[in-house]
């Protein structure tokens, strides 16, 4: 039983969630250097943004930072409590933006619909549907227990939800998000024990749903084309992926030098969000890139660490879901950018211009190390008292 | 539950997976490939641009800029770009000088790029360097700040390129351009260009400068003169040329041409005329070397009309003289009172290869070599074409002799310096842009023509042909002496001559003793009183004297005044009969040459027959030719020290 494990000293599971805030920090800093030097160039109207964009990340990172202070002194069952309120916000919000009558809140920017506007709040309802889906999944399977090994009691009610969820993300439209927030779901519920069975079975059944996604949008479709053919990189298609990999590729060893990269001279769109990681690559090198997946690598295992012993089954799927959410969208940015998967529009978590991405990380950050803090201390019945029924198994 | 431990180990396992995928890939792009992907990316983001070199400045021999190259701007507005607009409006205004109100509404139909061609100058575009979001481009443009000054010599720019399309522009094109630089650029996706000044990987290397011998104060003379002439005769056009006999710089050239519409021209070089009896010296001048002609020697002037006979069975050609004399004629009084009849008579004592022979060593019937380029060789027909009695009369008289201006000029420059032609040279001086000489004119003696005796009795008879009683009495000046001799043409139209129509002429060197100038007056076709002593005789002496009172013409006045208070004591041995000694012309006539030392043969291989013959000839060797097409050999060969005036046998394919 991971939550009974015996604690010999109050101290002495600390230094992991310590060094997760490390590693946090050292990814925000590199981050926000980052996406200074990818934004150097760019100008909006004549004002180079380079240095607006490094001060909103900076302000970001100081919000998320006080989220991630507070989340990790807050009980992490809290978040248990709030699963399905926060669930149905998160519905809500996602609906927003598909309504015909609320443009005035969501516009349309790149010919899709991802931002709600709340006047002083400005943010992607998606990005909390990643954290949302992960505390909600967390919660059902926890308190389902030994119950999602079966079909229409374990994993029916987790399919309606995340696709429910998929599906609302998927028409603002955004099939990387969607999908993702499908992939977590599906962490949170194979490491709660549901079987391998159903997991294929659903796998075949969302490969048939996502190919048919990309053959509806040209777009979709072209990219697709582009990643199975990489030997036509400079048509239009796939000049995204083409130029990730000029950049990535004349960095060399050690890069052209921080800010120096040329590529982002309108020839890399969102250098400094969706393709951070290729200016990462051209400026920093590939001694850049192997800090950076480091980081990620040891943020990663200390996450799993953290789930591994976590108190509960609550704290250890939420735990093992929050970092899987980091792990395995920088994954994908990173796969993106260097043409190991087709191109989506996910940003590289805690470092990518993107305040939503970057306030939401950091707070499950501050959720992760809760779990990690609370470890080895026995569950009093009174926060336990809803939960006790799922995790006493 | 030990099952959501391995549950998260296989989570781990394929992020491990995934993310040695990662850095696989990475190190393929980064360290494998990053060779190729680098040499993508500066093919994609860099370009090649040219820098312009400017072009070098054409000065006249005084310094006075004749041909400039300046920088202008055009300036380029991005609104979107722009700080502030309205202090950057109220700059471009301000130093533009383009109206506001136009300027306004270019930015109220909110283009995303407002163009002003202006052009420019630097100090106007100064103020708008440092704006950012005004763009500003540099051209250099050609620019004659002289105007129209000499300007079909000096030439033009091609009207698309900066090279030379015409006159010196294109003559010394390889001089003036200087080598453009090269600067590697960074470009962004859109084609815009951003400096990178380390990034300029050759600087642009301006062009050399050329000192021009023209002489902008007495090409003015010239050409206003020139004008004045043809407006008061009606005449149809001229040419003046202005000549330093010591040196054989131009120094001015002027032109007016009907078939130009009385515009500027460059005849002076490229239009060959019948000179008439400005040419009588030439003939003269073969008499004298070849000893034909004794100071005594006289012959009748048949009261100014003789039927000359032109065949043995009797054909005779009618010569007239314009001025008819009685009794008989020696050479310098044929010479002074212009008879054609005694020249033709006189004519009859060379043989037509003599008197041919003489004319080329005078510069007729081959360029003269001059920078000028698409210059006439002129007109003068090989002795084997020759009607032998009929030409070697016309010849004496200036007719079947096409001559341009400069030749003309050319030739009297070198009795005027004691028998050496010289190449005519329009350039002085080229400077690199340091202002370092890379090249400096000095004398270039093709050959002697004529010995200094001779040279000098030719002088002679120009002095008396310009004195009193003379032909040319008009040109002369108060108080300097002006050798020289007129020349009346019938004018050759549609397969005759007409004899209402003349090209009047005059031939002048300036002063008598230690000549400074040769002047060439030509008016075409002059209505009224149309003889060259009427016409360009009064004209040179009025030029002569607007060069004289301006204190800029390059005159050495000291020179002058020491040297023309002797002149009129100066003897005249050539007209005492008793006294004189003998011509010197020794016979066969090429030993003569002795004067200039041997010189080596120039290498002429690969070139044309003409391009050989020219150079060959430049140096004062006499052609041989065997074969037609490209020169193959010479013998001797090039490189080889042979005396002036051998010949040089040309071995063509």
């Amino acid at each position: 039983m991971t939550g009974s494990r015996p604690v010999r000293h109050p101290g002495e599971l600390r230094w992991e969630t310590r060094l997760l805030g490390v590693v946090t920090l050292v990814l925000l800093a590199f981050g926000i250097a980052a996406t200074y030097g990818a934004a150097s160039l760019v100008t909006v109207k004549g004002q180079n943004v380079g240095l607006g964009f490094a001060v909103r990340q900076l302000s970001g990172a100081v919000l998320g930072g006080i989220l991630l202070l507070w989340a990790s002194r807050q009980d992490y069952y809290r978040w248990r409590q709030w699963a399905w309120p926060l669930l149905i916000l998160t519905i809500v919000f996602l609906v927003i933006p598909l309504l015909p009558f609320t443009r005035s809140i969501s516009p349309v920017l790149n010919g899709a619909r991802r931002w709600v506007d709340l006047g002083p709040i400005n943010f992607q309802p998606s990005e909390l549907a990643r954290l949302v889906v992960v505390i909600w999944c967390a919660m059902l399977a926890s308190k389902k227990g030994a119950q999602v090994r079966e079909f229409k009691k374990g994993v029916l009610p987790f399919l309606v939800v995340l696709g429910v969820v998929s599906l609302l993300i998927l028409l603002e439209p955004n099939l990387s998000m969607a999908t993702l927030v499908a992939l977590l779901g599906g962490l949170v519920l194979f490491t709660s024990g549901a079987r391998i069975g159903h997991f294929i079975l659903l796998g075949g059944a969302a490969v048939l749903l996502v190919f048919h996604q990309i053959k509806d949008a040209q777009y979709r479709l072209a990219r697709v084309l582009t990643f199975l053919n990489p030997g036509e990189a400079t048509t239009a298609g796939g000049f995204q992926i083409y130029q990730s990999l000029v950049g990535i590729g004349s960095g060399g060893l050690f890069g052209t030098g921080f800010g120096e990269g040329q590529q982002k001279l309108g020839y890399l769109p969102y250098a400094y969000s969706d393709f951070l990681f290729s200016t990462i690559g051209e400026e920093w090198g590939f001694v850049g890139v192997l800090v950076v997946v480091s980081l990620f690598a040891l943020f990663c295992w200390l996450g799993f660490r953290i789930a591994r012993t976590a108190a509960d089954p609550f704290g250890q799927y939420l735990a093992v879901g929050l970092t899987a959410t980091i792990g395995l969208t920088a994954f994908m940015h990173m796969a993106v950018s260097l043409g190991l998967m087709p191109t989506t529009g996910l940003t590289l978590p805690f470092m990518s211009y993107g305040r939503s991405s970057q306030v939401i990380s950091l707070l499950g950050t501050g959720i992760l190390i809760n779990i990690g803090r609370l470890r080895g201390k026995p569950r009093t019945p009174v926060r336990s008292q809803r939960g006790a029924a799922g995790a006493g198994k | 539950m030990a099952k959501p431990a391995a549950r998260i180990g296989a989570i781990q396992f394929a992020l491990a997976i995934g993310i040695l995928a990662v850095l696989t890939r990475a190190a393929e792009l980064q360290i494998v490939e990053t060779e190729r992907w680098a040499r993508e990316a500066a093919r994609q983001r860099t370009e090649r641009v040219v820098l312009p070199a400017r072009r070098g400045t054409l000065y006249d021999r005084n310094g006075v800029p004749l041909a400039i190259t300046q920088e202008f701007y055009h300036v380029g507005i991005a609104p979107n770009e722009l700080e502030d607009i309205r202090s950057a409006f109220v700059l471009l205004v301000r130093n533009l000088g383009v109206p506001a109100a136009s300027l306004n509404r270019e930015f109220q139909t909110r283009k995303r790029w407002i163009y002003l061609h202006g052009p420019f100058n630097a100090t106007q575009v100064q103020p708008l360097r440092d704006i950012r979001g005004v763009h500003l481009t540099g051209e250099f443009q050609r620019f004659y700040p002289s105007r129209d000054l000499a300007r079909p010599i000096i030439g033009s720019l091609s009207p698309d390129r900066p090279v030379g399309g015409a006159g010196l522009e294109a003559a010394l094109d390889s001089f003036l351009t200087g080598r453009p630089g090269e600067a590697v650029l960074l470009k962004d996706r859109a084609g815009r260009v951003y400096d990178s000044p380390n990034r300029k990987t050759r600087d642009p290397v301006a062009g050399n400068d050329v000192v021009l011998t023209l002489d902008a104060e007495l090409q003015e003379i010239a050409e206003r003169g020139l004008d004045d002439a043809i407006a008061q005769m009606k005449a149809e056009g001229g040419d003046v040329v202005f000549l330093d006999p010591n040196s054989g710089e131009l120094l001015a050239l002027a032109s007016r041409q009907a078939a130009s519409g009385g515009a500027p021209s460059a005849s002076t070089f490229t239009d060959p005329f019948e000179p008439g009896s400005t040419a009588k010296l030439f003939t003269a001048a073969a008499l004298l070397m070849r000893g034909r002609v004794q100071p005594t020697d006289a012959v009748s002037a048949e009261n100014g009309v003789w039927l000359m006979p032109t065949t043995s069975t009797g054909v005779t050609r009618k010569i007239e003289d314009a001025h008819a004399q009685k009794g008989s004629l020696t050479l310098a009084r044929a010479v002074q009172v212009s008879s054609n009849i005694a020249m033709a008579k006189f004519s009859l004592r060379l043989r037509p290869e003599e008197q041919f022979e003489t004319l080329r060593d005078f510069g007729f019937g081959t360029p003269t070599g001059a920078e000028f380029p698409g210059e006439s060789r002129g007109i003068l027909a090989l002795p084997d074409r020759w009607q032998p009695n009929y030409t070697r009369a016309s010849l004496a008289m200036g007719y079947e002799l096409g001559v341009t201006p400069v030749q003309l000029a050319a030739a009297y420059a070198a009795i005027a310096n004691d028998g050496v032609l010289l190449t005519p040279t329009l350039v002085r001086e080229i400077r690199d842009p340091s202002g370092k000489p890379v090249y400096q004119h000095r004398p270039e003696p093709v050959r002697r023509v004529v010995t200094p005796e001779v040279a000098a009795k030719l002088r002679e008879f120009l002095r008396e042909a310009a004195g009193e009683g003379g032909t040319g009495e008009r040109a002369q000046l108060t108080n300097y002496t002006v050798l020289g001799k007129t020349g009346t043409a019938q004018r050759y139209v549609n397969g005759h001559y007409v004899k209402t129509e003349h090209t009047a002429s005059f031939a002048a060197i300036f002063p008598a003793d230690h000549p400074q100038l040769v002047v060439i007056v030509k008016i075409d076709n002059p209505r009224g009183n149309y003889y060259g002593g009427l016409t360009a005789a009064p004209v040179t002496r009025a030029m002569l004297q607007q060069a004289l009172a301006s204190r800029r013409v390059a005159i050495d006045r000291g020179l002058l005044a020491t040297r023309d208070s002797a002149a009129p004591e100066a003897p005249r041995p050539v007209e005492t009969p008793a006294g004189a000694p003998p011509v010197v012309v020794s016979l066969p006539y090429r030993a003569a040459r002795d004067s200039t030392p041997p010189r080596p043969v120039p290498e002429v291989a690969g070139r044309s027959i003409r391009e050989a013959a020219l150079a060959l000839h430049r140096r004062g060797f006499r052609v041989s030719l065997r074969g037609l097409g490209r020169v193959v050999n010479t013998i001797p060969a090039a490189g080889e020290v042979a005396p002036a005036g051998s010949p040089v046998v040309v071995i063509a394919q």
